[in-house]
């Protein structure tokens, strides 16, 4: 099986600090890391890797040199290969412009290997934007089944005795079971699966692994649509909603605490507060 | 400040799935349970009310501290977190 | 290109902080294939010390660190206190120059430990992170023979090397693992608790004292570890102040009091609260130090292995002062050469009797032995943390009052104080004291 995880460098959401002046957030010298949603796609192509031990795992990126470190991390993990699509053309891209350029990436990547994905995997969302689009976009613009939010897969065969992908997804009701064709993208939530941790003769491979730069000349694209000129909505501002309440940090022993909480929700509901 | 509030201004990457030190009190003097309470720097062994020892490692600082003074009683087991995982020092 | 699990390395150093960082560093230069291993995401995650690195050793490994390392500040002043029940006696020592090879700077281990695996890399060692070894591979060919250490196990992984360098650490899980050092003994080792506050240069700079970019080393030692053996340290970062405590463990389910109590208890402290007014905590950390001295150190090397730094007990703690990071890359060094020493005669099996040697022939060993009683010293004289610091508050409090009782010679009441302590305990702790050093 032909193996596929796109994946994200993200800043470390957990790190984020507000400027306590402008309520911005602020963004330099924040760490980065691969966006953890992708980190359980990268598990589920693993699994099938474990399981189909001729399978071939390629992690795809987009976005600056950097997130050669974000790649370097997934090969560590087990992925054969990683390929960073990166040029300054690509910048200032929103997600239409981004599925754009990464599904056009994978049909340049299916043509150079000379075989097509069987199966695509992505995170449900990247833990920056929140979007959730560029996963199924990326679909529609290959043409291919996707089934988002997925919490199980399983690989069968069809009663034409053609491969097909059984996946759970999950729902706020309850799940759904989704049966689809080959090939299929998949996104992936947190309950798919636990992620694995990196080995040593993994981790020397990717530390040595010269990663392929896809740019804007290698592939068959219009160059209208991508980047910031391709792109139809725009970040006009992001903030932090101004805080409304104050964290009150409780003290003493269990029954004490209760008691303050039960006061405080009497206060609250009654409307009236006390300074 | 409390104890469990300033580790919460560290980096950790807890393994859920994995507790990293295995304790057993069962038959232990409480000058050997106190040594642990007293020796951890993150707080993480605590007396409960029938004398029993309580002891959560997503806090761990893994400095082994405990595993020195105890380590051939209370302490049954005692390894790194696996890769990746546990705290991460930013300051050092 | 793909995997070869059979590839060798000339030497895996087990662990990335300075001392490994440092024998790396000296192979890599050397054309040696190395292969560094480190547990943290990056070399000085898992690392926490106080805050002090005198210099001579690394300058002797990277001439111009002084431009490329990340230093917070040089050690200008020094600070000693002796604090007893919210008393507090301090003595002050503020340097207008240093020369160079004598220069201490405060580090954080985040950034600079970091940094040096870094510049191994940069020669030419493998660095790998997030690896953990989990056994050191000993091969052992007969009954009598010695176990040979032929290289190390990452969970199911193997690697194979000529030279095995043990700088695991203060915790040192592999050696006692594969035999080759005892069970951690707590009269040799304490538990380091520092915390780092945010506080704006100026404020720090102010509140402190200090000239611009210079930075304050400063010991506590009183009643704040309960009667154990151990003490307060403050040391100056870049835009921050490290504030904590070591305590020994040998006697520590004997108090009443938690480690983290101590800790507030010493930031309770007047001079200290006010250093710390208005900071923010940005970090709680912990680690393992080696406070034995030179007569906990294991075995330093055998077949196919050496070992360096904190995992070889190289540490020293004489009260006044404390050194542990010039030790850990002077001995890293050493392992370094010892290993090409024993190349340019063709056998590599010489390393371990080159770095013995080395070792206890050099400032290294030198050290360690001039000092081998302090420990023992220090762990045997409870009145150090018990009585003497209320003795010496004592002493200041008769100097420094005046009231309408009428006055008394000061050698009255210094006399009247020893009386309280005993003549003949004084005598006998300062000439065990002065001996030890």
């Amino acid at each position: 099986m032909e193996l596929l995880v796109c994946i994200k460098q993200v800043p470390d959401t957990s790190e984020i600090k507000l400027d306590p002046e402008t309520n911005n957030l602020i963004r330099t010298g924040l760490p980065s890391i691969v966006n953890p949603f992708d980190m359980h796609a990268l598990e589920a192509a693993l699994v099938v890797k474990d399981a189909h031990s001729d399978s071939h795992i390629t992690v795809i990126s987009m976005g600056p040199p950097q997130a050669e470190d974000a790649l370097r991390e997934c090969l560590a993990l087990g992925a054969d290969d990683a390929v960073l699509i990166t040029d300054r053309a690509f910048g200032g891209a929103d997600t239409l412009a981004t599925s754009y350029t990464i599904a056009s990436a994978i049909r340049h990547v299916q043509t150079k290997q000379g075989k097509p994905f069987d199966m695509i995997f992505c995170g449900k969302q990247a833990i920056d934007g929140d979007t959730a689009q560029v996963g199924p976009q990326i679909a529609e613009e290959l043409g291919i089944p996707n089934v988002t939010y997925v919490c199980d897969i399983k690989l069968d065969t069809n009663e034409a005795g053609k491969p097909v992908t059984v996946v759970t997804r999950e729902h706020d009701l309850g799940y759904e079971v989704v049966q689809a064709t080959l090939p299929v993208l998949v996104t992936a939530t947190l309950a798919l699966n636990e992620p694995r941790v990196p080995t040593l003769w993994q981790s020397i491979y990717a530390k040595r692994y010269a990663i392929e730069h896809i740019t804007v000349n290698d592939m068959e694209v219009d160059k209208e649509r991508l980047g910031l000129g391709g792109s139809p909505t725009r970040v006009r501002k992001v903030y932090q909603p101004p805080l409304r309440a104050k964290v009150v940090m409780m003290d003493g022993s269990v029954a004490d605490m209760a008691t303050q909480v039960v006061n405080m929700a009497r206060t609250v509901k009654g409307g009236a507060t006390h300074e | 400040m409390k104890l469990e509030e300033k580790l919460g201004t560290n980096k950790y990457y807890v393994d859920e799935t994995c507790p990293h030190i295995h304790i057993d009190d069962t038959g232990f003097t409480m000058e050997e349970k106190r040594k642990l309470v007293n020796c951890c720097p993150a707080g993480l062994y605590t007396l409960q009310e029938d004398g029993s020892l309580a002891f959560d490692f997503a806090g761990c600082l893994e400095c082994g501290t405990c595993r020195v003074v105890a380590g051939q009683t209370i302490v049954k087991e005692w390894k790194y977190p696996r890769n990746t995982k546990g705290v991460e020092f930013r300051q050092g | 290109m793909g995997i070869d699990t059979r590839e060798r390395f000339d030497v895996i150093v087990v662990g990335g902080g300075p001392a490994g960082a440092a024998a790396a560093y000296r192979l890599a230069q050397a054309g040696v294939k190395v292969l560094l291993l480190e547990r943290g995401q990056y070399s000085g995650a898992k690392n926490m010390m106080g805050g002090r690195i005198y210099t001579h050793s690394l300058e002797a490994l990277i001439p111009d660190f002084r431009e490329r390392a990340p230093l917070e500040r040089q050690v200008m002043k020094e600070r000693i206190s002796i604090a007893e029940n919210g008393h507090m006696t301090t003595v002050e020592y503020v340097q207008s120059e240093v020369p160079q090879n004598e220069e201490s700077y405060v580090v954080l281990r985040s950034k600079f430990d970091k940094w040096l695996a870094q510049e191994a890399e940069k020669q030419g060692a493998l660095l790998i992170c997030n690896v953990q070894v989990t056994e050191l591979l000993v091969h052992q060919s007969s009954v009598n023979a010695k176990p040979q250490v032929i290289g190390v196990r990452c969970d199911d992984d193997e690697v194979y090397a000529d030279l095995v360098i043990v700088a695991e650490g203060a915790n040192t899980l592999l050696l006692e693992q594969a035999g080759l050092c005892a069970a951690p003994d707590p009269h040799a080792l304490a538990v380091g608790v520092k915390e780092t506050y945010k506080l704006a240069k100026s404020a720090l700079e102010d509140r402190c004292g200090l000239m611009p970019d210079q930075g304050m080393a400063w010991l506590t030692l009183g009643d704040l570890t309960a009667g154990l053996m151990g003490g307060g340290f403050v040391y100056t970062n870049k835009d921050s102040v490290s504030v904590g405590l070591v305590v020994g463990l040998d006697k520590i389910g004997s108090v009443e009091t938690t480690v983290e109590d101590m800790l507030l208890k010493f930031q309770a402290y007047p001079a200290v609260a006010q250093l710390l007014k208005g900071a923010q905590l940005k970090e709680h950390s912990a680690h393992l130090v080696p406070e034995g001295g030179y007569h906990s150190m294991p075995r330093l090397g055998g077949p196919g292995y050496v070992v360096v730094g904190d995992a070889a007990r190289m540490c020293m703690n004489l009260g006044y002062t404390i050194r542990g990071m010039d030790l850990a890359i002077g001995s890293g060094m050493l392992a370094a050469d010892a290993y090409l020493a024993a190349m340019g005669e063709g056998d590599s099996s010489k390393t371990a009797s080159h770095y013995r040697h080395m070792v206890h022939h050099s400032w290294l060993g030198k050290d360690l032995e001039l000092y081998r009683h302090f420990p023992s010293f220090l762990g045997g004289t409870d009145r150090i943390f018990q009585v003497y610091p209320q003795f010496v508050n004592d002493i200041m409090k008769d100097v420094f009052t005046i009231n309408d009782a009428g006055a008394t010679p000061i050698m009255g009441k210094l006399l009247h104080r020893v009386e309280q302590v005993g003549m003949k305990e004084l005598m006998i702790d300062a000439l065990k004291g002065v001996r030890a050093l």
